[in-house]
C-alpha cells in the first residue's frame, strides 16, 4: 500500500502543459489532467456525459499572478470530422472561478490528426481582477513510428505559443507519450523552462 | 529537471506493471485453448475480410463457440482515443472480448455463437466515443 501512496503523492504534486488536449472523454467517461507551465500548475478532473461535452473541476495555482483559485470548466465539441484516417475536432470551453466570478476564461481550440500527423491550435482569454491576457498555441507532431493498439506510442512535436503579458513566440519540443490509459508530454523552452502534462482515462 | 524525473519514473513504472498484467493474461488464456488456423482472410462468401491477420488471429485463438463483429469505424487514429470503444464495450455482459486494429481501423468484438448481433447497438457505441462504425462483417469461431 505503501508504494501507491507515494505514487499518489507524486501525481498530485506534479502538474501539468496543453491541457486542452483531449478534453473530452467518451460518454460516461472521466479524466484526471495534471499540468505544469511557467504560468501555472493544475489538476483537473472532467466527466464526460456524452461524447460531445465534458464538466469539471480545476484547481489552479497561477505562477504568475501568485494566486491559488477553484475552476468550474465546460468543454463543448462543436465540429468532429471522422475519415477513414483521420479525425478533426473543434472545441469550445470555459471556465467560472467558484469564488469570484470576475476571474475566468474563455476559448477555442482545435486539432487535426492522422496516425502519423498531428496538427493543432488553440486561443484562450483569461480575465480577473488584477490583468486580462490571452494565450494562443499552434503545436505540430509526427509519429516516429505506427503503434498498435496497447503499444507505447512515441509523438516528436514542436509548439508555438504566445502570452499576451509578454507578448513574445516561444517555440519549443515537445514529446508526448501514451499507452493505455496514461499520457504523458512534456516539452522545454530556455525562457519559460519545463511544460509537463500527465493524463489518466478511466 | 526533477519534474521531468518524475514523471518519466511513474509512465515507466506505469509500464512495467501494464506489461507484467498484459503477459500474465495472455498466458494463462493460452494454458486454456488450442490456436487453429482461422479464416482472416475470406469468408464463406468471398467477401474479404481486412484485418490484420496476426492481430486477428491471436484475438480469436482464445475464443471457441463464439462468433466475431468485424467492425470498420472511422475516425479511430490513435490508441488513447480508441481506449473509450474498448471501456463501452467491456461494460456489456455479452461481449467475450473485444479489440482494436488501428492499422485497418476495425473493431474486433466477440460474442457468443448463439448472440444475434445488431449492427445498431454497435453503432450507437462507437458513436459513444466520437467515432463512426461504418460497416461489420461476422465471422463464426
Amino acid at each position: 500500500m505503501g508504494i501507491y501512496r507515494y505514487i499518489l503523492f507524486f501525481y498530485i504534486i506534479i502538474a501539468s502543459t496543453n491541457i486542452e488536449a483531449r478534453p473530452i472523454s467518451y460518454s460516461g467517461g472521466s479524466t484526471l489532467m495534471m499540468f505544469s507551465d511557467n504560468m501555472k500548475d493544475s489538476i483537473y478532473y472532467h466527466f464526460s456525459p456524452t461524447y460531445k461535452y465534458s464538466i469539471g473541476i480545476e484547481s489552479v495555482k497561477d505562477n504568475y499572478l501568485n494566486n491559488d483559485y477553484s475552476l468550474l470548466r465546460a468543454t463543448y465539441l462543436i465540429n468532429r470530422k471522422n475519415t477513414q484516417y483521420s479525425q478533426r475536432n473543434l472545441y469550445i470551453n470555459a471556465g467560472l472561478s467558484i469564488n469570484d466570478t470576475s476571474n475566468n476564461f474563455y476559448g477555442i481550440h482545435g486539432d487535426w490528426e492522422t496516425r502519423r500527423w498531428f496538427v493543432g491550435f488553440g486561443f484562450k482569454k483569461l480575465n480577473n481582477k488584477i490583468i486580462d491576457y490571452d494565450q494562443k498555441h499552434l503545436q505540430l507532431g509526427v509519429a516516429p513510428y505506427l503503434g498498435e493498439y496497447g503499444d507505447l506510442h512515441t509523438w516528436l512535436m514542436i509548439k508555438t505559443k504566445k502570452n499576451s503579458l509578454n507578448d513574445d513566440w516561444y517555440t519549443y519540443p515537445v514529446l508526448k507519450f501514451f499507452k493505455g490509459n496514461v499520457l504523458v508530454e512534456f516539452g522545454y523552452n530556455d525562457e519559460t523552462e519545463w511544460d509537463a502534462h500527465f493524463m489518466y482515462r478511466f | 529537471m526533477k519534474l521531468i524525473g518524475i514523471i518519466l519514473f511513474l509512465f515507466s513504472s506505469w509500464m512495467v506493471a501494464s506489461d507484467h498484467s498484459h503477459d500474465h493474461m495472455d498466458h494463462s488464456d493460452m494454458m486454456h485453448h488450442s490456436h487453429e488456423g482461422h479464416a482472416h482472410e475470406e469468408l464463406v462468401d468471398g467477401e474479404k475480410l481486412e484485418v490484420n491477420p496476426e492481430r486477428f488471429d491471436k484475438f480469436v485463438a482464445t475464443l471457441s463457440n463464439a462468433q466475431v463483429a468485424v467492425v470498420s469505424v472511422k475516425g479511430m487514429v490513435c490508441d488513447f482515443c480508441a481506449r473509450g470503444i474498448e471501456k463501452t464495450f467491456q461494460k456489456d455482459k455479452n461481449v467475450k472480448k473485444i479489440d482494436v486494429d488501428l492499422s485497418q481501423g476495425k473493431v474486433l468484438v466477440a460474442f457468443d455463437k448463439g448472440f444475434d448481433i445488431n449492427f445498431e447497438d454497435i453503432k450507437k457505441k462507437i458513436l459513444a466515443n466520437g467515432q463512426n462504425a461504418t460497416g461489420m462483417q461476422v465471422v463464426s469461431i
